[in-house]
């Protein structure tokens, strides 16, 4: 129920946000000078090179003539490699930091200071916990909102009735255990009364970890109907076990996968639907976020609505998920099944 | 040592020492999960092994000389890509081209290892702790943030680490596990009765004494890491016939895997003796902890890394103790069944 509540409470925020964006949205003024940086968990993975795709088109029509850094650290090194770059970038004095944080609270000294240096911190994709030393997260989707659409795969899915388990990233992962959360919370109404939640397990991101706890999972729980896994190396790895193992039929996965990974197994039945937000969209207004705060003419306070080039309008919110923390709220979601993955994976 | 030879070779006594221990976990976790023991247990594990058999077999290769490659992981991981990008553009390649492709690849980074440790003399754990990074930012560089995916490999290639060559009762014996077993056998031979492999232990035994004996130190070492590099190669194929999709992750953390499967299966870490076959069934044993961890609902997420480091130094003591128990009881044993001293003496430093 709560859930519910709060669902209706943001859709009326967003109603009135949406009046509010269109009544006094602020036209960001492009061609001011302003380095920016754009800061990923790590390189080497397709959705942050989409998302650093998206913002360097931002970053072309707002015409900076500043520059704009897409740097990472590299996979073994993430969580000191970004505490190091953040704090790189406040002595070099950037603009600000567009960062999608895989470090938790630990980052929160370096952004406190570099904020204190006058960098803005803009967080994107995953934000700092506590939400210390962020200016303003840019949220892909509302992580309440991931709960319900996760449940309503998974009803589709098991026709309504059955066993299922969660296949998530790292136990301290801070959007997966708020998106699990939000789907637990959801799971709880009448609808899936006859679905069963039976297990959380850790892939760890890694393809070998998922794909062998994807397979404890089906040992554990001889009745397992479906696999969900909201993390895009969790659902493929998954989908790879269930097929090498000829389990499609029995247990199905789902989650969130990018289609380009996943078209196969959906056209052959093994992850009949998932579900997943474009990257590229979410650097662009990102960036547009970032450049608005670092230039001046944004000043990140709530209620606050600019016009984002070809998205549109958005406007600055109280984040429901995080005291006292605030975000810009992108969404929707796509759901991918057999009749559309194949034109989104090319 | 020769006192002690029996019938057994210590090497022998620490294998049957790591069963018993293999013996001892598999029947607790009987006893704590239910339906654990059947033949799936047996293909979960024998088919996840198969990678690491490979890549402690490599690392073994370096710890007998008394050094430490780190950089496995990285290595496996690039070849994984790079095969994987290759016959991605190049959908008609065999198997044998692929195969040599990502062993030469392998070797190519391990005697970059090889080079720096052998003949610049810096200490390997700094050298290969270096190239890790090196190598995973080449793949980060090399591979521009596109993952190799299943659906663009060959059928052949995604189908062979899951073909069932025979089975016993429920028991599937897959080619990946065959093959990588198949290595590991041809390298304890090789190890045991090649003359040029056994100066390996020489020099992990001692390095003076090697040298005055004529041992080319350097030009040994440095084939050393030449063949861990191609055994991780070849571990990187195995991955990505396995895995499918390759991103920049692809063999994380793969090197301490490879020295904790290593050290559990005996091999001194300190060079100078252990054997492939013992590091075999280390991996087994580590693999066997950790995939029944998952399954044992007592141990939370965030406990189970402390319980599989307490596990795997409880299964090392307790091989070290029953080693020591076994080696006593054949000491008091009286020489009913002598065995020719030279024999023996050849099975104990050779292995």
């Amino acid at each position: 129920m709560g859930s519910l509540k709060s669902l209706s409470l943001g859709a009326m925020l967003m109603l009135t946000c949406a009046s509010f964006a269109q009544a006094d949205a602020i036209k960001l003024e492009g061609g001011k000078e302003t380095n920016l940086v754009l800061l990923p968990k790590f390189l080497g993975i397709l959705v942050f090179d989409q998302a650093n795709e998206g913002a360097q088109e931002a970053h072309k029509e707002l015409a900076n003539p500043g520059e704009l850094l897409f740097v990472g650290p590299t996979p073994e090194n993430s969580v000191a490699g970004q505490i190091e770059i953040m704090t790189t970038s406040a002595t070099q004095g950037q603009g600000a930091v567009m960062l999608s944080n895989n470090a938790g609270d630990q980052i929160v000294p370096a952004a406190e200071a570099a904020k204190a240096a006058g960098t803005k911190i803009v967080t994107w994709d995953s934000p700092i916990p506590s939400g210390n030393g962020e200016d303003v997260f840019v949220a892909q989707v509302d992580f309440g909102s991931i709960g319900t659409v996760m449940a309503d795969m998974a009803h589709s899915i098991l026709g309504g009735k059955g066993e299922m388990a969660v296949l998530s990233a790292t136990p301290d992962a801070a959007n997966q255990n708020a998106w699990i959360a939000s789907m637990q919370e959801a799971l709880k109404g009448a609808k899936y009364a006859d679905i069963k939640l039976v297990d959380v397990v850790y892939g760890d991101d890694q393809a070998e970890v998922s794909y062998n706890r994807a397979l404890s999972l089906v040992d554990q729980h001889p009745n397992l109907g479906l696999i969900m896994s909201p993390t895009t190396v969790g659902i493929q790895a998954s989908a790879k076990a269930m097929q090498d193992e000829g389990l499609c039929d029995k247990v199905k996965v789902s989650g969130l996968g990018l289609p380009s990974e996943m078209v196969s197994y959906t056209m052959n039945g093994c992850a009949p639907e998932f579900a997943l937000w474009d990257f590229r969209d979410l650097g662009y207004l990102t960036y547009f976020t970032a450049y608005g705060m670092a230039t001046g003419q944004l000043k990140g306070e709530i209620g606050e609505s600019f016009h984002a080039g070809r998205m549109g309008d958005y406007t600055i919110e109280a984040d429901p998920g995080r005291e006292g923390a605030k975000r810009i709220l992108m969404g929707p979601f796509t759901v991918y099944n057999k009749g559309n993955v194949e034109a989104a994976a090319k | 040592m020769t006192r002690m030879m029996e019938k057994l070779s210590p090497q022998t006594l620490r294998i049957l020492a790591l069963l018993a221990v293999l013996l001892v976990i598999l029947l607790f976790f009987s006893l704590v999960i239910p339906n654990y023991l059947n033949g799936r247990l047996f293909n979960r594990i024998s088919s996840s092994v198969a990678i690491m058999a490979l890549i402690a077999t490599a690392q073994t290769l370096v710890i007998i000389t008394r050094n430490i490659d780190l950089s496995i992981g990285s290595i496996l991981g690039f070849v994984a890509f790079a095969t994987g990008s290759l016959v991605t553009n190049n959908p008609d390649l065999g198997p044998v081209p692929l195969v040599l492709y990502s062993i030469t690849i392998g070797a190519c980074f391990g005697a970059i290892n090889g080079v720096l440790v052998a003949f610049v003399r810096v200490p390997s754990i700094i050298v290969t702790l270096g190239t890790m990074a090196l190598f995973r930012s080449v793949l980060v560089e090399y591979s521009d943030a596109k993952s190799i995916t299943t659906s663009n490999l060959p059928q052949w290639l995604v189908e062979f680490p899951n073909t069932v060559l025979f089975s016993i009762g429920q028991m599937q014996f897959r080619a990946a596990f065959v093959a990588a077993v198949i290595v590991v056998l041809i390298v304890h031979l090789a190890l045991t009765r090649l003359n040029a492999a056994r100066k390996l232990y020489a020099i992990g035994s001692n390095p003076e004494a090697a040298e005055m004996a004529g041992i080319n130190i350097h030009k040994t070492v440095f084939v050393a890491f030449v063949l861990s590099g191609a055994l991780a190669g070849l571990g990187g194929f195995m991955f990505l016939a396995r895995f499918g999709t390759i991103t920049v992750v692809a063999g994380l953390g793969f090197e301490l895997k490879s020295v904790a499967a290593s050290v559990v299966g005996g091999v001194n870490i300190f060079g100078g003796s252990g054997t492939v076959i013992g590091a075999l069934i280390g991996a087994i044993l580590v693999d066997v902890i950790e995939t029944s961890l998952v399954r044992w609902q007592l141990v939370s997420e965030f406990w189970r890394e402390a319980v599989l480091g307490a596990l795997i130094l409880l299964s090392v003591a307790a091989d070290a103790v029953l080693m020591r128990r076994f080696i006593s009881l054949r000491r008091k044993r009286p020489k009913s069944d002598p065995i020719p001293e030279k024999t023996s003496v050849l099975d104990g430093e050779a292995r």
